[in-house]
């Protein structure tokens, strides 16, 4: 079993990808991911409310293979929306699994706006996951979030279940370790993780219950991301728990 | 035949690297490689003498798997540097060279080019860790010389832009492009095979820096076809090194 947390839908506007719906959900399966947490590249590129929508009906769609995280940005600036708050009871009764926040693709700072503290507070009392990503895709020309701003909203907000992604290069994994030895709700998802030996690394340094396996797919290449995993050397039973238990534990996945 | 056109030996304190020979070829009997091309980590960062000597040793010790790639720390040596080809070349065997650029330190400059006239003299592909900028200024002064832009432009000095690589490399016949990278972006095989064709596509890894499972999971798991896949996995670069 593969459950993937940290997947995409929609199109991608630098290179063609596959973009429809089927396409992606059979390029999942192709690949050997069995349960794909998705987030459509709508709510990153033109609203994140619209995306939200894509996600929830496509999950809807696809039950036993999707599972939808909510792209949440900001109310404030908004033409529409001034004045509202953002609830996240009512993502989770919509049937979003988690939240996803993309400051670099949004035009806010993570450690300025209110409206992020407020995410926080009530993910952290729901118990709902929070994935934030340094890099959508471990390419250097899409935008990126500043390590040290990562690193300073968590611990501002410990308690909350964190999935940290797009981490890659040295200095951003020992960071993010730090996290998870401090923090046992801080989780490292693999997509950008590409060093040599990294994966054993982590594991040999934080245990294997804080990752999980993500793969950016399919803007990226999903088999390619599961490769580096299933022949990491660590235990079976800590392969099994970054490919599928650690994820099925924090989303509460088959306990509908 | 799979062989690896990007691999370094050594140790760099920066890069968080120490290994020697008998590591990497334990990697590539694990990876199915049946040849793997070094660089020297010293060669490449520090001194280019010590390094390539050290480089040749290991060579010795794994003559039918190891193929060394001459390194320079610079390519602001003058004839210092030319005679150390000629030393790597003639007395040590190497088959290619590997230079590195940074933004700072761009080797798009005029005292590159004694350094490229020297590799068609000698028959050495170059492995430039350079932008597609700097190989395009590089193919323009010396068309003949056989030029593989590392990582494909998919590193950070040339912003991942592996398509404005594609474009370089369709400007100019002896421009190869070599895989190793983070950058798993699905489609890139496919798009470089589709305008390229397969035999200007270099297959590297950049072990010890990176996984090499993905790396050859990004080739092998792709709609291009078998015959295509030999030259990029081997065929290409077995062309293009200097011969035995």
């Amino acid at each position: 079993m593969v459950v993937d947390v940290n997947a995409f839908i929609g199109k991608w506007p630098y290179w063609p990808i596959p973009s429809s719906s089927e396409a992606a959900v059979s390029k999942f399966s192709q690949w050997g991911i069995d349960q794909a947490c998705i987030c459509s590249t709508r709510s990153l590129f033109v609203s994140w409310e619209d995306g939200n929508c894509e996600s929830e009906t496509l999950s809807r769609q696809h039950q036993a293979e999707l599972v939808p995280f909510a792209c949440l940005g900001t109310l404030e600036t908004s033409h529409r929306a001034a004045g509202r708050k953002h609830d996240l009871r009512t993502y989770r009764e919509r049937g979003f699994r988690g939240i996803r926040l993309y400051p670099q693709h949004h035009s806010y700072h993570l450690l300025f706006e209110s409206f992020v503290d407020e995410i926080c507070e009530q993910a952290q009392v729901l118990h709902l996951p929070v994935l934030l990503s340094l890099r959508a895709i471990m390419n250097w020309g899409v935008p990126s979030l500043d390590l040290c701003d990562m690193l300073a909203i968590v611990e501002r907000h410990p308690r909350v279940p964190w999935i940290l992604s797009g981490v890659n290069y040295l200095q951003e994994i020992r960071s993010v370790q730090l996290l998870m030895r401090r923090y046992p709700s801080v989780n490292l998802e693999t997509s950008c993780v590409m060093g040599y030996e990294a994966i054993q690394k982590v594991v040999n340094e934080c245990g294997h219950e804080q990752i999980l396996f993500g793969s950016a797919a399919p803007l990226q290449h999903g088999r390619a991301n599961l490769e580096k995993i299933l022949h990491a050397r660590v235990s079976d039973l800590a392969r099994e728990a970054i490919l599928s238990g650690n994820a099925q534990r924090l989303l509460g996945l088959g306990n509908e | 035949m799979i062989v690896d056109a990007h691999v370094h030996i050594g140790k760099s304190t920066r890069l968080q690297i120490d290994v020697d020979g008998e590591h990497l070829v334990r990697v590539a009997d694990e990876m199915g490689f049946d040849k793997i091309c070094c660089t020297d980590l010293t060669a490449l960062f520090y001194d280019m003498h010590e390094g390539n000597k050290l480089l040749f040793r290991e060579m010795k010790q794994f003559p039918d798997r190891i193929i060394g790639y001459a390194s320079l720390h610079s390519t602001r040596f003058g004839a210092e540097a030319l005679d150390e080809l000629d030393r790597c070349a003639n007395d040590y065997g190497m088959r290619g060279l590997k230079i590195y650029s940074t933004p700072q330190m761009s080797i798009a400059e005029p005292a590159t080019i004694a350094i490229l006239e020297k590799t068609v003299e000698l028959g050495f592909p170059i492995l430039a860790h350079a932008t597609p900028h700097e190989c395009e200024y590089l193919m323009a002064a010396v068309p003949e010389c056989k030029l593989m832009m590392a990582h494909a432009a998919a590193q950070p000095f040339a912003h991942g832009d592996w398509n404005r690589a594609i474009m370089a490399a369709k400007r100019f016949p002896n421009l190869y492009l070599e895989t190793a990278s983070s950058t798993i972006d699905t489609g890139f095989l496919e798009t470089c095979v589709r305008e390229l064709g397969a035999e200007k596509i270099i297959f590297g890894t950049d072990i010890p820096l990176l996984d090499p499972y993905f790396q050859l999971s990004k080739i092998r798991d792709t709609c291009i076809e078998p015959d295509q896949l030999q030259k990029i996995l081997g065929g290409n670069v077995l062309r293009l090194l200097r011969p035995v």
